[in-house]
């Protein structure tokens, strides 16, 4: 059969096009964007704001009191999981297109400030202008050190956070006539009592070990401060005698009842946190960002997140880590940064983004709304939240707590989880799984977390 | 034509004057003789070649890198990250356990995804019912129940619980906090989540079977046990080999529930090459390393494709 002049030419021409349209989709795809970095203007545009924390509600508080002083500078926060957070932020910084603000922590875990220090502007010469010549003396040491590489000021600390506490439910001790733990052995008793009741007593996620890390260096400390940091730092060998007795106590709490059964197939979060929150826990190992919970409205947003239909607010407070080695050295706490804004490099927004992060980290304003959410602990100093403006649970016991566990984190200086490399976190973790496995005895875990971190750049220290 | 061939029928018709008993005119084409259907491939081939093979071309070259997906100045090492992947521990425990598991999920899928599509090609009540309960797990995001699991699988779980008050009290274990324990529960979830696929794979293949067959094989007084091992099931081998093909992509790239319930835990309990190259480049940022072990994943599901691919073949 011949075919049609009209019907040869037109399957030449559908193909040309077809091929034409595809390349002029990928040609117009790799052409896209710029690679600006304009500073734009300092007091409006529209910038874009990712982290993992704070949560979105505490955000939006932030925007709102920053838009007070620039109503003209639009801040959209995009909050990611913690999980996913570098996960997202890489690939964002490598385009033209990532956010303008972006979170960062110290240490090498999430959003480590090492890693996307190339990414950052340097914000010295900006809170220099704002806070003088002098403005590393009215910002939290911990703050600054953590969050500079080199000379360059990565980011803007917003606040830190400290953990060494256990967080009670007073609701349950009262209800069961208990005094908080002081001791091992009132915490195998008190743990017993609960159980008698059908309450669980001690709650900790051992399965994201990262958290693990947090209980054993209060052990740690409880037996000797100060060695635990010292072991990150390659100081002190993870097999010193401090650090085995504190994998041993640490066995001794799953042995002796304190931890809840089958702690190793739970997660921090949300597992340990929920359970708590439901009222089936009395305790569990949390840090000053639990004090958010102390709220009426945080809390009652916890208990429901918890998957309680009814939501019945109880007081929690922080105690001391219990004297589990009977040295007497309680009270240690150990903290870092919790976050700080960086400004992307590539944004063409960054002066309006210089100006968001500078006026919520070194601001008064902005560090009150930090302070008064009571997830972070100011990074300006003389900034403490304005209790008259804060609904707690029970003020009568909360607030003194609060108020004293506030002092005594501002005054600590041993850091947390900002000098450690993820590949030692996670060697930590290794120690304290197979310890509480039992397939390890402390020794042979502090053995094998010497010898992984032997191999470690820097012992796997920041 | 037409052959019948693993519970599928194909009809070919031959064309008269086809292609290759066709004398092509003398003289109209001279030179290399141009594929007919090239420019209508061309967009989708350069979109397969650009993105998919470049990005694999790509995961290879990062592969020789020690780099942390950030960095503008990553160091070349060559084969190191290969070298480091063979001498590490837990490669092989994430070998080991997506073997198991392989195993473990595919018989047991088999087994039940079969019954079931045999059970309902008999005559059984509210047949329609039963299928949509087998396949509803299908569909239900690991995301979502990943809690629930934790939950019923917890020291203080509903499945504790339903084992004390039957009597099995003994058998109460923290089932996630174990590793002997927390790896036949993931194969567990996985078999209730996948064996929906298998049912319906089967229960479809088991429609194309010829009924006549199966007549006369019960005329020649087969039983309905005979008529399974003897004329469905190897009417349905095509079928089997598939599902064999994609249980072990499947294992390779296992991910999600491992992750989302024990998050590859206790001790690597759980571990798989999936959650270990997301562990290894994104919270650990050992991009090149994680890209070793990427390269190592797709090498070992090809492998495995091409073997029962290549084992269907020579059967045929």
């Amino acid at each position: 059969m011949r075919k049609s002049p009209n019907l040869r030419r037109r399957r030449r021409v559908i193909p040309a096009i077809s091929i034409a349209s595809f390349l002029a989709f990928v040609l117009a795809a790799c052409g896209g964007g710029s690679t600006s970095g304009g500073a734009g203007s300092a007091t409006s545009a529209n910038i874009t704001w990712w982290g993992w924390t704070p949560t979105t509600q505490v955000a939006e508080q932030y925007i709102k009191a920053f838009n007070v002083k620039y109503p003209n500078i639009h801040v959209t926060y995009k909050m990611l999981t913690i999980a996913g957070y570098n996960a997202a932020l890489r690939p964002a910084l490598a385009s033209t297109v990532g956010p303008d603000v972006f979170d960062v922590a110290p240490g090498g875990a999430n959003g480590s400030v090492e890693t996307y220090s190339p990414d950052a502007v340097n914000l010295a010469p900006a809170v220099e202008k704002a806070l003088g010549s002098d403005w590393q003396s009215k910002l939290s040491p911990i703050g600054v050190s953590s969050l500079m590489i080199g000379q360059k000021l990565a980011a803007v600390s917003v606040g830190a956070v400290y953990s060494g506490t256990v967080w009670i439910n007073e609701n349950l001790f009262s209800q069961y006539h208990l005094s908080p733990p002081t001791t091992l052995a009132q915490w195998t008793s008190d743990c017993a009592t609960f159980k008698a009741h059908g309450i669980g007593c001690f709650v900790q996620g051992v399965g994201q070990t990262a958290f693990n890390e947090d209980t054993l260096q209060a052990i740690s400390d409880n037996i000797q401060p100060g060695v635990w940091a010292k072991a990150i730092q390659g100081q002190v060998p993870w097999t010193s005698p401090v650090i085995v007795k504190a994998l041993t106590i640490w066995k001794e709490m799953f042995s002796d009842g304190i931890m809840e059964k089958g702690a190793l197939g739970v997660q921090q979060y949300p597992d340990a946190n929920n359970d708590f929150m439901s009222g089936k826990y009395a305790m569990v190992m949390m840090g000053t960002w639990y004090m958010q919970y102390d709220t009426q409205a945080g809390m009652s947003a916890a208990i429901s997140a918890a998957g309680v239909a009814s939501p019945k607010n109880f007081t929690a407070l922080p105690i001391a880590f219990p004297d589990v080695a009977g040295t007497g050295h309680t009270g240690a706490l150990y903290g870092d940064s919790d976050y700080g804004l960086a400004v992307n490099a590539k944004s063409s927004n960054q002066a309006a983004a210089t100006t968001f992060a500078v006026w919520l980290g070194t601001s008064t304003a902005g560090q009150e709304q930090v302070a008064n959410a009571l997830d972070d602990i100011a990074a300006l100093k003389g900034i403490e939240p304005n209790w008259s403006n804060i609904s707690l649970v029970n003020s009568g016991t909360q607030q003194a707590a609060l108020s004293k566990l506030i002092t005594n984190a501002v005054s600590s200086s041993e850091p947390r989880l900002g000098t450690v490399t993820p590949n030692l976190q996670l060697a930590i973790g290794v120690a304290s799984t197979t310890v509480a496995s039992g397939s390890a005895t402390p020794a042979q875990a502090a053995a094998a977390l010497q010898a992984a971190a032997a191999k470690m750049p820097n012992h796997g220290a920041v | 034509m037409t052959s019948t061939e693993a519970g599928t029928t194909v009809s070919i018709t031959r064309q008269p004057n086809a292609a290759a008993g066709r004398a092509a005119p003398k003289g109209r084409r001279r030179g290399p003789r141009r594929p007919p259907g090239l420019p209508w491939i061309l967009p989708a081939f350069i979109f397969v070649v650009g993105f998919v093979y470049y990005c694999i071309g790509y995961t290879g070259y990062i592969s020789t890198l020690n780099w942390d997906g950030v960095s503008p100045n990553p160091q070349h090492v060559g084969w190191a990250n290969y070298v480091q992947l063979f001498h590490d521990p837990v490669f092989w425990d994430t070998i080991r356990h997506t073997v198991l598991f392989f195993v473990v999920t595919f018989t047991v899928q088999t087994a039940i995804g079969f019954t079931f599509a045999a059970l309902l090609h008999s005559k059984v009540k509210l047949a329609n019912l039963y299928k949509v309960i087998i396949f509803v797990p299908v569909v239900l995001a690991p995301a979502t129940m990943a809690p629930i699991f934790r939950q019923i699988f917890s020291a203080t779980g509903q499945f504790n619980t339903i084992l004390g008050d039957i009597g099995l009290g003994s058998l109460e274990h923290p089932w996630l906090a174990q590793s002997s324990t927390a790896l036949p529960v993931i194969m567990a979830i996985t078999i209730w989540e996948w064996t929906g696929v298998t049912f319906i794979l089967y229960f479809a293949a088991m429609t194309q079977i010829d009924k006549e067959i199966v007549e006369a094989a019960r005329i020649d007084g087969a039983n309905g046990l005979r008529v399974l091992t003897r004329i469905v099931w190897p009417s349905v081998r095509g079928t089997t080999i598939a599902l064999a093909m994609l249980s072990v992509i499947g294992a390779l790239k296992t991910f999600d529930v491992p992750y989302l319930v024990t998050l590859g835990g206790p001790n690597y309990a759980t571990e798989f090459l999936g959650t270990f190259i997301y562990r290894v480049s994104i919270p650990q940022a050992e991009v090149g390393y994680g890209a070793a072990l990427s390269i190592m994943l797709l090498i070992l599901s090809l492998a495995g494709a091409l073997a029962f691919g290549l084992r269907g073949m020579r059967r045929n």
